[in-house]
């Protein structure tokens, strides 16, 4: 109940920080939600995609 | 199943009129017309109860409904109706079996080593007879091969350009933003050069076909000797797969026909999978990118849902709970 | 919840009956009674439908005495029926509502930290995937990747001997690569561009001052100048006369403006020029 409280006090009580805190979080979101998928994606297809198996092809003079 | 129910309403109102009539002398004139109902309900045997119950009716639906699509699925057609076909089934082709590509799935990718070797195959067999007119060098780039390797490959065909200061056409080294060569100068020549068939472009031949990826592996793996009665005029191949069963193309893929670098052994299906892989993956290339966005889009748009449902719920919660209560005025001599 | 069955069965004489003549009755209501004075009436009121009109016969009376006297006889139509008011809903002194605290929240305060907090997350998501559909879309308005492939021309340096011009074609237009002596560097160092009829010096023209890259598009009326002609020893345009200078600046006719210099980087490590 006690954080409850603090949370609304800090973020929904002033229609103005609650705003804000939707269009940073959305911000914070976008990045976080990609990352996750993103991660997932290649965890999922492990080994297929190019650049895991780039290293392969590279030549030395590159690197 | 209305006579049905209406012997069972009848047997109820039966059983209830004598207490009801007990209970409230005044509405007897009226129970007797719900009992003359009552007299013309039949008596219950076991089996007419078996025959009557709702779960008889329900479960003989469902069998005889089940039985009908089980059948439709298994022959294709409705049962005890007869059709009649112009053609032959051989004349649409054998259909090709479900086959478990590697970016099969909905979040599967391409397999790229993959693509790598069918770009192999389709460059050291494939380019002879077809063109892949919508896939430029630059498209190779990130996906099967490296910048440096897609730019050898690229200078090692010639490309017309121009007009140059003179104000004619000259040739040079490929560059990234070529597309990949023709086999053929144009169209008639390459019917020329296949007995008046004409090898399709194979840029989109995945999404061309009717069974996509499976088709073309199928076709390309299905060559067999022509059956008993069938014959196939000189030039043409006998393919099941292929509709109406003679085909220009010759069966070309063999074991070992080409070498891969990375030590895979090249059989006909290996190289076969290798190709069509990177077929689908020039008909598709957008495959990964897309199944990566339909994953986001199925979480985020999930998740809208449940929270919109929630917020309509509290949104209306006060609405229907709401208790309106008539308040007299005090005040009468208004 | 509690509604507690509670039947009740009344026995009323009807109010209303119908005549034998087949025009309703209200033999308890008071139908002498007119209804108050309506200033909104439009005119005299018609024939009232709860009185038996004339025709139908009745007792007709003057000053003189009676003047007729009709019966009509019919047999009721209508019979009399005993009608039962029925009540299912419980009458009580206080009205009853069903109990709704199984309903409240058991803690005001997380409730509405709750509700606050999946608007919030409604508005979240929403802004979230708002902002990607836009982005997509806004995406399909940029150059399709085709066109960006061939937005980049690479030169190789190393095949242009010092002192020598070459024209290359990169978006359809014709590009000069002049590779300057140091003389020519330093006459175009040297020159007072302050009072050129458009300013700019050397070292703005050029990343390295051995290479001179510019469009060979006339600033006049786009034509393409003519290399080491000209008064200046630069560009000259055939067409008005234009005369650049070994630095591409306007220095004699028509042309308002010093040959364009397009974006372009040295790729050292292959002695190229990427143009794009």
């Amino acid at each position: 109940m006690a954080i409850s409280t603090t949370i609304y006090n800090t973020f929904f009580r002033r229609n103005s920080v609650f705003v804000a805190t939707i269009f940073t979080g959305a911000f914070a979101f976008g990045i976080g939600f990609d990352t996750a998928v993103t991660t997932f994606y290649d965890r999922w297809n492990k080994g297929k995609q190019w650049k895991d198996i780039r290293d392969k092809y590279v030549q030395p003079a590159d690197e | 199943m209305l006579s049905r129910q209406l012997g069972a309403g009848a047997l109820r109102n039966a059983v209830s009129a004598p207490s009801f009539r007990l209970k409230n002398p005044l509405a007897a004139p009226r129970a007797f017309a719900q009992v003359r109902n009552a007299s013309s309900a039949s008596s219950s045997s076991p089996l007419e109860s078996f025959l009557n119950s709702r779960i008889t009716l329900v479960s003989v639906s469902l069998f005889t409904a089940g039985s009908v699509a089980w059948y439709t699925h298994l022959y294709g057609s409705l049962p005890f109706i007869s059709q009649v076909h112009a053609s032959h089934a051989s004349d649409e082709g054998l259909h090709p079996p479900a086959y478990p590509w590697s970016h099969g799935g909905p979040l599967d990718t391409f397999d790229h080593a993959s693509i790598r070797r069918g770009y192999q195959v389709y460059r050291e067999v494939c380019a002879a007879c077809h063109s892949l007119d919508r896939i430029a060098w630059r498209n190779l780039v990130g996906v099967s091969h490296t910048t440096d390797e897609v730019k050898a490959m690229a200078e090692e065909i010639e490309y017309q350009d121009g007009p140059n200061d003179q104000g004619e056409m000259f040739m040079r080294p490929g560059k990234l933003a070529d597309y990949m060569p023709p086999p053929y100068a144009n169209e008639e020549a390459a019917r020329a050069g296949n007995a008046g068939a004409l090898p399709p472009d194979l840029s989109l031949i995945v999404k061309a076909r009717h069974g996509g990826p499976d088709y073309i592996f199928a076709l390309l793996t299905g060559y067999v000797d022509a059956p008993a009665g069938v014959e196939v005029r000189e030039g043409m191949n006998y393919n099941p797969f292929f509709p109406g069963g003679a085909i220009g193309m010759a069966r070309v893929l063999f074991d070992g026909l080409v070498e891969f670098e990375d030590g895979t052994p090249a059989t006909t299906s290996q190289m076969a999978k290798d190709v069509v892989t990177f077929l689908h993956w020039s008909a598709e290339p957008e495959l990964d990118e897309r199944k990566k966005n339909g994953i986001k889009a199925v979480i985020l748009f999930s998740a809208l849902t449940l929270i919109s449902l929630y917020v309509k719920r509290f949104k209306w919660t006060p609405l229907k709970n709401r208790k309106i209560l008539y308040d007299p005025p005090v005040d009468k001599t208004h | 919840m509690a509604f507690n069955g509670l039947k009740k069965a009344v026995t009323l004489t009807p109010s209303v009956r119908t005549l034998p003549s087949g025009v309703p009755a209200a033999p308890l209501l008071n139908l002498a009674a007119r209804a108050p004075a309506d200033p909104h009436a439009h005119g005299a009121s018609g024939p009232r439908s709860d009185v038996a009109p004339r025709w139908a016969g009745g007792v007709s009376r003057t000053s003189s005495g009676l003047v007729s006297k009709s019966y009509i006889t019919l047999p009721s139509t209508t019979p009399f029926t005993a009608r039962f008011i029925h009540t299912s809903v419980a009458v009580k002194s206080a009205p009853e509502v069903p109990d709704f605290s199984h309903y409240r929240a058991n803690d005001n305060d997380s409730n509405r930290a709750l509700s606050y907090f999946m608007v919030g997350s409604l508005g979240l998501v929403s802004a979230s995937v708002a902002k990607s559909t836009v982005t997509e879309f806004l995406k399909t308005m940029s150059a399709s990747a085709d066109v960006l492939a061939l937005a980049k021309v690479e030169v190789e340096l190393a095949s242009i001997p010092e002192g020598k011009n070459v024209v290359i074609k990169w978006r359809g237009k014709p590009v000069f690569i002049r590779h300057r002596t140091q003389a020519e560097i330093d006459e175009a160092r040297d020159t007072k561009w302050q009072s050129l009829r458009d300013p700019e010096s050397d070292e703005q023209r050029v990343k390295k001052p051995e290479w001179l890259i510019m469009l060979g598009v006339c600033t006049h009326l786009g034509c393409v100048p003519i290399g080491e002609a000209g008064d200046y020893g630069g560009w000259f345009c055939p067409c008005h006369g234009s005369h650049y200078d070994i630095s591409g600046r306007a220095r004699k006719g028509p042309a308002p403006l010093n040959l364009e210099i397009p974006a372009y980087d040295f790729n050292d490590a292959e002695g190229k020029v990427v143009i794009g």
